[in-house]
């Protein structure tokens, strides 16, 4: 039963998938404006754009330039980026490790920065702490990811230079330094996801803490922290859970701007530089991955409710 | 002729007091906020004091002063002014940017629900690979799309808007109509004899009006948001425009030598976001409805 209600969501979440490759491919071809004459400029010749686009097949017609690169990425191959004419795989590869890095640290900074301020909002409810710490969190919630990045970078470059501005990073950078240029990237994009999760951590803690088997916990004598850590915070993060799938779902346009601003060369900076660049095999693929992380999100985040929460499986 | 006419003004008036003493704290706020940024909106280019691409205002990059509160950029343009211009294009593109949203996605939304079956599967799954694309990506894909003739133009970014807005407005509006489809008068209406056009423009949209209100609010919150993050990577409008985004982008290269005209944008616009986060709060607070903040 429960296998059948999994499986029909991952039916879905592949059918989603072909259908914003569809989506993309259709903007990208209704709307005016090709690749050849980015690549030339705007003195480019016809005869040379004619030329241009004969040799990178863009005289096809769509639909069949469409199957065609569909049918290259069910089997692994997801084509040459027409700019560079690389292999779109190895244009990735270094570029997807290096933002699985920035998320998987800003991950790390993330849940802490999540989970205290919610148990102190939540252990003083009501009093002056609580109420600071919710206009903090609205005020940072209601801030634009690259004014957040900008204010860090005054604080952190400029009036205690302590670290890079740029973070620039390839292959020969050392672990030290890598480390370093990812600090400032991954606090931003922690501060966002945080700023979303207290808020809810908070009411969900304040609703465990009044319930009955807290009290129960409370009158056989543990310790506030015992009942605080091991029987009020465990059942509030499971509401949390959907949260932090959203967020990862946040997490994969956050990095797109934040990757900008720091000038780290990861898969945020690279899916502008290719909408930039109008090449569509490699928006196109840049875009599906994006959309992946997202409905992988949402789709465990689905499973996550269902696994814990059992009322759902009957639906 | 039993009330005149100043006796139906001011008891009018008694109920706006009576509703703002009622009203939650943070609507009160947010509601100042705002009416403070519409009234520089509409009144700021009569007294701005320098004009918003007028060279030579002063000492390029001298810093914060009583003149010049945000300071000068590189070309010595006074970044107060450039500030306050900015203020009525980036209430117009938000406010019209999330409205059209609203009206196409609430349209959609409510037909899908409403008449179901097939149709309503396959708009479902349509809405759902737009949701799924994040909100800035779609944007730029669109505007990438639309090619370098059209960037820079308004009305480009009045639509990317309400095309990002839509799906998520729609996927709102047809929960509203399914749960409303449900109750006795919509019934009532049917057996009527009404037309399904009339139920939904009727029954089902009166009824959603809190709902879409709210996603209104909430939409319009991240609408500066999205449209200042499109102008910073360049996406967005055009220079000379004194579009808030923009004029962080283009200040940041001299962030080191002074601050202030990247700060001066960039906390107006904050406070922008956060009088309208507010003034949302407040409004699903007296209608009774639970909402999160930032419409991500």
């Amino acid at each position: 039963m429960i296998w059948r209600l999994i499986f029909g969501r991952l039916c879905t979440a592949v059918l989603t998938l072909v259908l914003v490759s569809a989506v993309i491919f259709a903007i990208m071809e209704v709307l005016p404006g090709d690749v050849a004459s980015r690549i030339l400029g705007r003195d480019a010749t016809p005869e040379s754009l004619a030329a241009l686009r004969a040799q990178l097949n863009l005289t096809d017609p769509a639909l069949v330039r469409y199957a065609r690169w569909l049918g290259g990425v069910v089997q692994g191959d997801f084509g040459t980026a027409l700019t560079s004419s690389r292999p779109i795989t190895e244009i990735l590869a270094p570029r997807i490790f290096n933002t699985l890095m920035l998320s998987t640290l800003a991950f790390l900074i993330y849940i802490p920065l999540a989970v205290v301020p919610a148990l102190i909002q939540a252990v003083h409810r009501e009093q002056p702490v609580d109420h600071a710490l919710s206009i903090v969190t609205l005020a940072l919630l209601s801030m634009p990811d690259f004014l957040l990045a900008t204010l860090l970078l005054i604080l952190f470059v400029i009036m205690v230079p302590v670290l890079p501005a740029m973070s620039l990073v390839d292959a020969s950078t050392g672990v030290g330094d890598y480390l370093r240029a990812l600090i400032l990237p991954a606090t931003t994009l922690a501060i966002v996801m945080a700023a979303y999760a207290v808020r809810m951590l908070r009411d969900n803690l304040i609703e465990v803490l009044e319930s009955e088997y807290v009290r129960m916990a409370e009158l056989k004598g543990l310790s506030r922290r015992a009942v605080l850590l091991r029987h009020a915070l465990p059942n509030a993060l499971v509401p949390t859970l959907n949260v932090t799938a959203l967020n990862l779902g946040y997490l994969i346009g956050g990095v797109v701007i934040v990757e900008k601003v720091f000038g780290f060369p990861g898969f945020g900076s690279l899916l502008v530089d290719s909408l930039q660049l109008r090449d569509l095999p490699l928006i196109e693929t840049t875009v599906l991955i994006a959309a992946a992380v997202y409905t992988v999100a949402n789709l465990l985040a689905d499973i996550g409710a269902i696994l814990f929460n059992p009322r759902l499986r009957t639906r | 002729m039993a009330l005149s006419a100043p006796q139906i003004s001011s008891a009018r008036g008694f109920q706006v007091v009576r509703f703002w003493r009622r009203a939650p704290n943070s609507f009160r706020i947010g509601a100042a906020i705002l009416l403070a940024h519409f009234v520089v909106a509409v009144t700021g280019p009569f007294w701005a004091p320098y004009g918003f691409s007028q060279m030579g205002a002063g000492v390029p990059l001298s810093g914060m002063s009583w003149s010049h509160p945000f300071g000068l950029d590189q070309l010595g343009r006074d970044i107060f002014s450039r500030v306050v211009y900015g203020s009525h294009i980036v209430l117009a593109l938000s406010l019209s940017g999330t409205a059209l949203g609203i009206a196409i996605g609430s349209v959609i939304g409510l037909i899908s629900g409403y008449v179901g079956g097939l149709a309503d599967e396959i708009v479902q799954r349509l809405l759902e690979a737009l949701i799924s694309i994040p909100f800035l990506v779609l944007a730029l894909i669109a505007i990438a799309g639309a090619g370098p003739e059209l960037s820079g133009n308004p009305l480009l970014i009045v639509l990317v808007v309400a095309l990002v807005y839509a799906p998520r407005v729609a996927r709102m509006a047809r929960a509203a109509a399914l749960d409303i489809a449900t109750r006795d008068f919509v019934t009532m209406a049917r057996l009527r004899g009404e037309s399904a056009w009339s139920v939904m423009r009727r029954e089902l949209l009166p009824n959603a009006s809190g709902v879409l209100l709210v996603e209104f609010a909430l939409r319009a919150g991240y609408a500066p948001v999205l449209i200042g993050s499109l102008g910073f990577l360049g996406f967005g409008m055009r220079p000379p425009t004194p579009e808030w985004g923009l004029m962080i982008s283009e200040n940041r290269a001299l962030l080191i030598v002074s601050p202030v005209t990247v700060l001066g944008p960039g906390l107006t616009l904050a406070s922008l976001v956060i009088g309208l986060n507010l003034f949302t709060d407040g409004l699903a607070r007296i209608l009774g409805r639970t909402v999160q903040v930032a419409g991500k």
